[in-house]
């Protein structure tokens, strides 16, 4: 049961902070993720200090950064590095910025977004402090491990609290009153915002569906992120993962026409899905090799990458996912050289000297960025993807 | 023994020498360096080497497949330091065999040997975390400050001695072996021929700009045929009773990155002022940054510093020159070595699997000695085919070619701590 806290900032003192003494504590315990799964949440290290440091250095704008990586963590990445984290995160900002739409009064078209394995993520904070009104939800879903050092980073971030409407003064006002968390610390609710501490691969065989989400409208547009999330699940249960979302939660997305039918009217009621994924490509050149080696030796198994090695498989598994209205991919070399204006690339290029420029084009080669979506189409909602331009080939 | 044979043999090993030792180490080599000139004078028969890049295993790994100093002559083409996790190592141990053989190890200036660039990449956090203070990272760059912008290779063959004796070395009576391409076992993997030289003017081109195979490691066909040509290095070719006429095997200018607009002649890098941090725009960083690429002219380097230079370049300062080949490094290339512009700029990678990640394999460039006419024809040095602006179809030959291709060394077989480096990824 969720308790009722007038004010996160009191709670501070509770428990001690740092995934290190999160971790042990926690190791070895029943009914507690196995230790690959272990290794696969400690790959959102990796992440937050890759995005600190390119918010250090200037690269990304991002006032979260500091306070959702682990304290004494902070590295200087090299400039590949950086430049990479810069062009993930802002491209998928601008799909999240054309799903979301405008952000203005006029703009009463409310959205839903769904972050998988969210980590320490920021982008719900600057999504809430850079938009005018509450216009979307957005929910979290990870380890409860996961989950539960996100709330201690709230609890213990003013910073964070006041991006959520919490008023870290001590005084409890009214809109706080309105965020709650679990007794274990590992999901909360608010308006906006819901933490689901949840084992992605137990969606598909849960009884309830709106049940294991509380908080998710089943009636909203909803946007599915995955930073390199579902590429370490089978591709079983990632397929798995994703049909719980557009056939079970939100209705089935690629419903059989009946004689005479049109697809619109086949779907009156299907609320418009997207899917943005952020994954590694192409393991079978030779750095492609090297990097499915690497990983393995430090226990990362991308299993889903052979199956969807290409961007031409990437495109077809959201076509054979239900995502009918469009498919598109691109690698971040790609993204680089097409999506960043000139003005932004010869800033981004000024702040470091990158000499590594055939190592940068081998690792910008090697993730991309896929995206896909099914609309209503009295309402649409993805009408902003349509322009954006993906890749062609493979 | 020395204490610079033990030095040596310590670094060897992948152990560190104590700081007195590195200072010590660094005045001698500022020593000798500051004796040489901006573009150093080397005879082949050579080695040449590329990118390093603190690749510790992998530079014992180069010794292993390309002979050891001071049995083979090395030239190695900059960037010895950053990006790898034993830049100190690898940078001490060459310095100490220069010091210790300076006639049979060449070292010129890479882009890293620079203040600004190794607090970035790595070296200068290597030093501190090594040495506990700024130290030895100073004395290095001091060091930096003196290695030479360039080299010459003189006297190099135009014809190589087919490294494979098991083979029928090859049918055509009017051919001559210009390049071969071998991987770590001494087998070869690819063999280019081009018609005997009759006259200077005749030179088939039809081999040329040659692409590496694309599996090197499998030896196709010739896997029965392990032995290696004498030693490597010791003379690629060495033979050159085969030659029907006196070649005229043009000079080969090597250099870290490139050419420069403001360069148009070899004598011009003499006249640079080079014992100075390596500067953001001008002649000298330019040699260190600029990149070949299949452009016309010039173009602006993504890089940030140098150009891009095209073909066309290249073959007017050869020309200009009497250069038949400009041997550089810089630029990662996934089978080890790559040669554009009709064989006119070969580019030398000697760092496998670079920085641990990028799946590539390396390669090293043998020249032999031309000992067919004395050695004295192709001497060019940059002043051949200059005195008058004519053409006079007085074309040089380029030198044969031996590329050792390699692969990453196995760290764990190798007696070291079989310490693993992390790359990073984005997860």
């Amino acid at each position: 049961m969720a308790s009722h806290i007038p004010n996160l900032n009191t709670l501070r003192r509770g428990r001690g902070r740092g995934r290190g003494i999160g971790r042990t504590e926690e190791t070895g315990l029943p009914g507690l993720p196995s230790g690959k799964d272990r290794i696969v949440q400690g790959t959102d290290n990796d992440a937050s200090v890759s995005r600190l440091s390119a918010v250090e250095l200037g690269y990304l704008e991002d006032a979260y950064a500091a306070a959702l990586t682990p304290a004494g963590a902070a590295t200087r990445r090299l400039p590949i590095i950086n430049r990479g984290t810069y062009a993930r995160t802002t491209a998928i900002d601008q799909l999240v910025a054309r799903f979301l739409g405008p952000s203005s009064a006029e703009n009463t078209h409310k959205k839903q977004i769904i972050s998988l394995g969210a980590g320490s993520d920021t982008r719900v904070f600057r999504l809430l402090s850079s938009r005018q009104t509450p216009d979307f939800v957005y929910h979290e879903l990870d380890f409860a491990v996961n989950t539960a050092e996100k709330i201690r980073a709230i609890r213990s971030a003013p910073v964070l609290q006041s991006a959520l409407g919490i008023d870290s003064s001590g005084v409890s006002s009214e809109k706080d009153t309105r965020v709650t968390v679990s007794e274990a610390g590992d999901a909360l609710h608010s308006p906006s915002y819901h933490v689901h501490p949840v084992d992605l691969r137990s969606l598909s065989t849960c009884s309830d569906p709106a049940g294991a989400l509380p908080g998710v409208e089943t009636g909203l547009p909803t946007l599915l992120i995955s930073e390199c999330c579902l590429v370490y699940l089978s591709p079983l249960e990632a397929n798995q993962v994703v049909a719980f979302f557009t056939q079970r939660l939100f209705g089935h997305g690629n419903p059989v026409p009946g004689p005479g039918d049109i697809l619109q009217a086949a779907q009156p009621n299907v609320a418009p899905l997207g899917l943005i994924l952020y994954e590694p490509i192409r393991p079978n050149d030779a750095f492609g090799r090297t990097m499915v080696s690497n990983l393995a030796a430090r226990g990362i198994q991308l299993k889903t990458l052979p199956t969807y090695a290409s961007l031409e498989a990437q495109r077809g598994r959201f076509q054979d996912q239900g995502f009918g209205d469009g498919q598109a991919a691109a690698d971040i070399e790609f993204i680089w050289k097409r999506w960043v204006n000139e003005d932004e690339k010869e800033r981004v290029a000024g702040l470091e000297m990158l000499d590594e420029m055939e190592e940068w084009q081998l690792l910008a080669r090697h993730y991309c960025i896929a995206w896909g979506w099914r609309d209503r189409h009295d309402t649409p909602a993805f009408a902003g993807w349509k322009d954006l331009e993906g890749q062609q080939g493979e | 023994m020395s204490d610079l044979d033990r030095a040596i043999e310590q670094l060897r090993a992948c152990r560190l020498i104590p700081e007195s030792q590195v200072r010590e180490l660094c005045y001698k080599a500022r020593e000798l360096l500051i004796e040489e000139g901006n573009v150093v004078s080397v005879d082949a028969p050579v080695t040449i080497c590329g990118d390093i890049h603190g690749q510790f295993h992998d530079l014992m790994e180069l010794f292993r497949v390309g002979g050891d100093v001071p049995d083979t002559n090395y030239l190695f083409m900059g960037d010895f330091v950053d990006r790898g996790f034993y830049s100190l190592e690898s940078f001490l141990l060459l310095l100490c065999l220069k010091v210790r053989y300076p006639d049979r190890i060449t070292l010129i200036r890479g882009n890293h040997e620079s203040r600004q660039i190794t607090t970035v990449y790595g070296f200068y956090d290597e030093c501190i975390r090594k040495y506990g203070s700024a130290n030895v990272w100073r004395y290095c760059c001091e060091v930096f400050d003196y290695l030479a912008l360039g080299a010459i290779v003189l006297g190099a063959s135009s014809e190589l001695e087919p490294s494979n004796t098991a083979l029928p070395s090859m049918p055509i009576d009017d051919s001559e072996l210009e390049t071969e391409v071998l991987n770590s076992r001494g087998e070869v993997t690819m063999s280019t021929y081009r018609a005997r030289q009759r006259s200077s003017s005749d030179a088939s081109t039809d081999s040329r700009n040659i692409s590496p195979p694309r599996d090197i490691s499998a030896a196709p066909g010739q896997a029965a045929a392990p032995s290696r040509s004498g030693a490597p290095g010791t003379g690629a070719s060495g033979d050159g009773n085969g030659s029907a006429t006196t070649s005229r095997t043009g000079a080969v200018l090597c250099v870290h990155g490139g050419l420069s607009p403001l360069i148009d002649s070899v004598d011009k890098i003499r006249l640079i002022d080079r014992k100075q941090e390596v500067p953001h725009e001008g002649a000298m960083c330019d040699l260190l940054w600029s990149d070949p690429d299949e452009i016309e002219g010039w173009g602006l380097s993504p890089r940030g510093a140098g150009f891009l230079f095209g073909g066309d370049i290249v073959k007017q300062f050869n020309h200009l020159n009497g250069l038949s080949l400009v041997a550089r490094a810089h630029q990662l290339v996934m089978e080890g070595y790559k040669e554009m512009f009709d064989g006119g700029i070969v580019t030398v990678w000697s760092a496998p699997n670079y920085c641990y990640r990028c799946g590539n394999v390396a390669a090293i460039l043998e020249l032999g000695e031309d000992s067919s006419g004395g050695g004295t024809v192709a001497r060019s040095n940059g002043e051949y085919g200059r005195s008058n602006g004519i053409v006079t179809d007085n074309r040089v030959v380029s030198p044969g070619r031996r590329y050792r291709v390699f692969e990453a060394a196995a760290q764990d077989t190798r007696g070291m701590p079989a310490k693993k480096p992390v790359a990073d990824y984005f997860l």
